[in-house]
């Protein structure tokens, strides 16, 4: 029982601790140059076939690649990059599909299959303990 | 093109052989007779020997460029060497499907041979059930995707090969990926077979666990040589992409994996039975989904050979038949044949199974609700989205960590009971992934605490792994497995987190640096070879000690069909890939060069090896257990 407790906790503590990161990935980078990279590598070549930006080298990919380092150079942030392609372009040229009304379930689907697959693994594991 | 024409004829017989099975298989279910007669088994070897008539049949067709063959026409050309005339055969939607027949026909072979001391009805069912999908799959290949259809008047030249095919991991990667995405079919006809005969047992466990031993040790090989593939053809380095068509492969491999835990826990305790059964008919329908997908022309990839909208709604249609009868029998027989104790202790390698299971069919919906999510709103909402790497990495990589550690700890647990002792070892490994994580994760320069969990996990479920070696009673097939994979979730990470990688557009003569590294490019050549041309550019990498790497990048055109690749030069070490390519720069003297540092590569290949080295070992061991 106290392992189990003990496990418990620490499984606490990690979910805890991954929350608070979470948002640091998201932000963390310094260089232009790797920015530059970071923004391109989320970003679909609408030309191609299944490749990022980042990646290709086709002209449509090349003439992003030199757009975006301007807007980071003019004092854009991701975010307002991001937004104003998707504005220019629909949700289909960025690979993260954020949320929104549209990917709700998209996101929310798969934990709450994890939830129910976890309620029917502790109901099957701790239904002796009921019965008794 | 007498022999196009035998290999038509050929699929004709097997078609009829196949109905003619399945008659006689439900003839002799009747009769209830004790063993299943030569004359069923031969059929089923005729039905296999037909198929590969006509198979060699279409690889012969193309040796000889036979182009008044609609198949060799579209996908071969007299000039291509013999190696990739020969891999053209399953490099098109036709013969690629042919394919499929023959792992569909063969497996069956195969399996009839190793069952041979199991229940006769046991056998006559699984073949029945599997006479459905064969006899599915002729009419499929034959109404829609006949490989060998004539033209007239009889062409000169064929239309050549998609050249980023013509390669030989990707020569290879489709009969190996395929014997473990086919091989799912004999798991689910056997499954539904075992249900109706009443055999869902431990010696049912016993026969169908190499099938799904088989299954799932050619798909990590097949998927392993399509990312080795990925990786130096399409020339920026990556090995995974959460592509679609990467993800139908992953997904029958997920839910293969975790039968493969259910199945031992239903051969040594009998238990969780009909979820066994589930995950069977899930597997199977995972891979026909995958041929949908790939097949109807839905996905953009380069295994969309051809978009044709009566190939996708045969498949699905036929699918949904499969899914039906499946659900259909499942309820009728589920609680029928099925009893079974339902005492777990939380503290058992049974409660592990589960939660292996758990974590995996979380995994799986991921991938298959992320690869199908966006389809569904294009259909229904006529809005287009991208799915890709970000949605994955932030809805897998935190439930990886709890996942790890439950890992490292369920090979420990005994059947039944277990009784936990922390000891002074159990805490020595503790201290010492610690350490190792904080370094590692120091010396990577990534100082975030997500990042240093996930080492810690990873380097827990190793070491956990390793210390195994201890104990007096080996399993060989989990130790390598288990170590293969947390080898290869500390390389996929360490690679993700410290490639480096430098874009310069230089001419002949420049040079340019990455961290200490200097790069020059000395000269550029032309070479002409039988089926395309190369400009090669020749590299000089000048590292810290000044020693000297060469490296010859090359952009190939190709003449049949008229297509630029860019084929990338690499020089792998132990610890760290360097990666070459160039492009050209249109109306300009300058290359685009593309150079890369891709630390252990070589350990993601590796590490998978030992996963599919831990199944092997897995099937040797039941070979074993048999002989005793």
């Amino acid at each position: 029982m106290k392992s189990k407790i003990f496990l418990t906790i620490k499984i606490l503590i990690i979910f805890i601790l991954i929350s608070f990161n979470l948002k640091n990935i998201a932000m963390a980078s310094t260089f232009s140059e790797e920015q530059t990279i970071n923004i391109t590598k989320n970003l679909r070549c609408l030309i191609c076939q299944g490749q990022t930006i980042h990646e290709s080298n086709s002209d449509f990919a090349e003439s992003m690649k030199k757009y975006i380092k301007g807007e980071l150079e003019n004092g854009k942030t991701n975010d307002e990059i991001f937004s104003s392609l998707i504005e220019k372009y629909g949700q289909w040229i960025v690979y993260d599909p954020g949320i929104s009304k549209n990917t709700l379930l998209l996101w929310t689907l798969p934990l709450l299959l994890f939830l129910i697959g976890g309620a029917i693994i502790a109901n099957r594991i701790f239904k002796k303990d009921y019965e008794n | 093109m007498i022999i196009s024409q035998l290999g038509y004829y050929s699929l004709i017989f097997g078609l009829l052989t196949s109905i003619f099975i399945f008659f006689n298989s439900s003839i002799q279910l009747k009769k209830n007779n004790l063993v299943i007669s030569d004359k069923t088994t031969g059929l089923i070897g005729f039905q296999f020997f037909f198929v590969f008539i006509s198979f060699i049949s279409l690889i012969y067709s193309f040796i000889i460029s036979d182009f008044s063959n609609e198949t060799v026409y579209n996908n071969s050309h007299t000039t291509k060497p013999l190696f990739y005339k020969i891999t053209g055969t399953w490099g098109n939607h036709e013969g690629s499907l042919l394919l499929w027949l023959l792992v569909l026909t063969g497996v069956l072979l195969g399996f009839i041979f190793k069952s041979r001391n199991e229940p006769n009805n046991y056998r006559l069912l699984t073949t029945l059930f599997h006479q459905i999908i064969v006899i599915g799959f002729f009419v499929f290949v034959l109404k829609t995707s006949n490989p060998f259809n004539e033209i007239f008047p009889v062409q000169k030249e064929g239309l050549g090969l998609n050249p980023i095919l013509q390669d030989p991991a990707l020569g290879i990667h489709p009969p190996i990926l395929y014997l473990g995405y086919v091989g799912t079919s004999i798991i689910f006809s056997a499954a539904l077979a075992s249900m109706i005969s009443n055999y869902v047992n431990k010696n049912w466990a016993k026969n169908i666990k190499f099938w799904i031993l088989f299954s799932w040790i050619f798909l990590t090989g097949g998927i392993l040589l399509g990312s080795i593939w990925a990786y130096y053809e399409l020339g920026w380095g990556g090995f995974w992409f959460w592509d679609p068509v990467e993800n139908v492969s992953l997904m029958p491999w997920l839910s293969l994996t975790a039968l493969l835990h259910c199945i031992v826990t239903l051969e040594k305790r009998e238990l969780f039975k009909k979820w066994t059964i589930v995950l069977c008919i899930i597997t199977f329908a995972l891979s026909m989904v995958g041929t949908f997908l790939v097949r109807s022309g839905i996905l953009n990839s380069v295994h969309t050979f051809a978009n044709d909208p009566s190939r996708g709604i045969y498949i699905l249609t036929f699918l949904l038949v499969l899914v039906l009868l499946s659900f259909v029998i499942f309820i009728i027989y589920e609680n029928k044949n099925f009893t079974q104790k339902s005492e777990i202790f939380t503290l058992s390698k049974e409660t592990a199974v589960l939660i292996n299971n758990w974590f995996i069919l979380y995994f799986l919906s991921v991938v298959l609700i992320g690869t199908i999510y966006p389809i569904f709103l294009d259909v229904i909402l006529d809005e287009q989205i991208s799915v890709g790497p970000p949605f994955y990495n932030k809805l897998i990589l935190p439930f990886l960590i709890p996942f790890v550690l439950f890992m490292s700890i369920g090979p420990s647990m005994k059947w039944i009971k277990t009784n936990f002792k922390f000891g002074a070892k159990s805490f020595f490994v503790i201290v010492f992934t610690m350490v190792l994580s904080f370094f590692t994760v120091y010396f990577i320069g990534e100082k975030n605490i997500f990042i240093l969990l996930l080492f810690i996990g990873f380097f827990y479920l190793l070491l956990k792994s390793l210390d195994q070696f201890r104990y007096k009673t080996k399993n060989f097939a989990q130790i390598f497995s288990h170590t293969g994979f947390s080898l290869l979730l500390i390389s996929i990470l360490l690679n993700s987190f410290s490639s480096r990688e430098i874009v310069k557009n230089i001419q002949v003569g420049e040079s340019f640096t990455l961290k200490n590294e200097k790069i020059i490019f000395k000269k550029i050549a032309i070479e002409k070879e039988k089926n395309y041309e190369s400009i090669v550019g020749f590299f000089e990498i000048l590292d810290a000690k000044n020693t000297i790497i060469n490296l010859q990048p090359e952009i190939r055109i190709y003449n049949e069909p008229e297509m630029a690749t860019s084929e990338a030069s690499i020089k792998t070490t132990l610890f760290k890939d360097r990666f070459i390519t160039i492009n050209i720069i249109k109306d300009q003297n300058f290359f685009n060069v593309r150079y890369q540092h891709k630390p252990f590569m070589i350990w993601i290949w590796i590490s998978t090896l030992i996963i599919m080295l831990g199944g092997m070992f897995a099937i040797f061991r039941k070979n074993k257990e048999v002989n005793i």
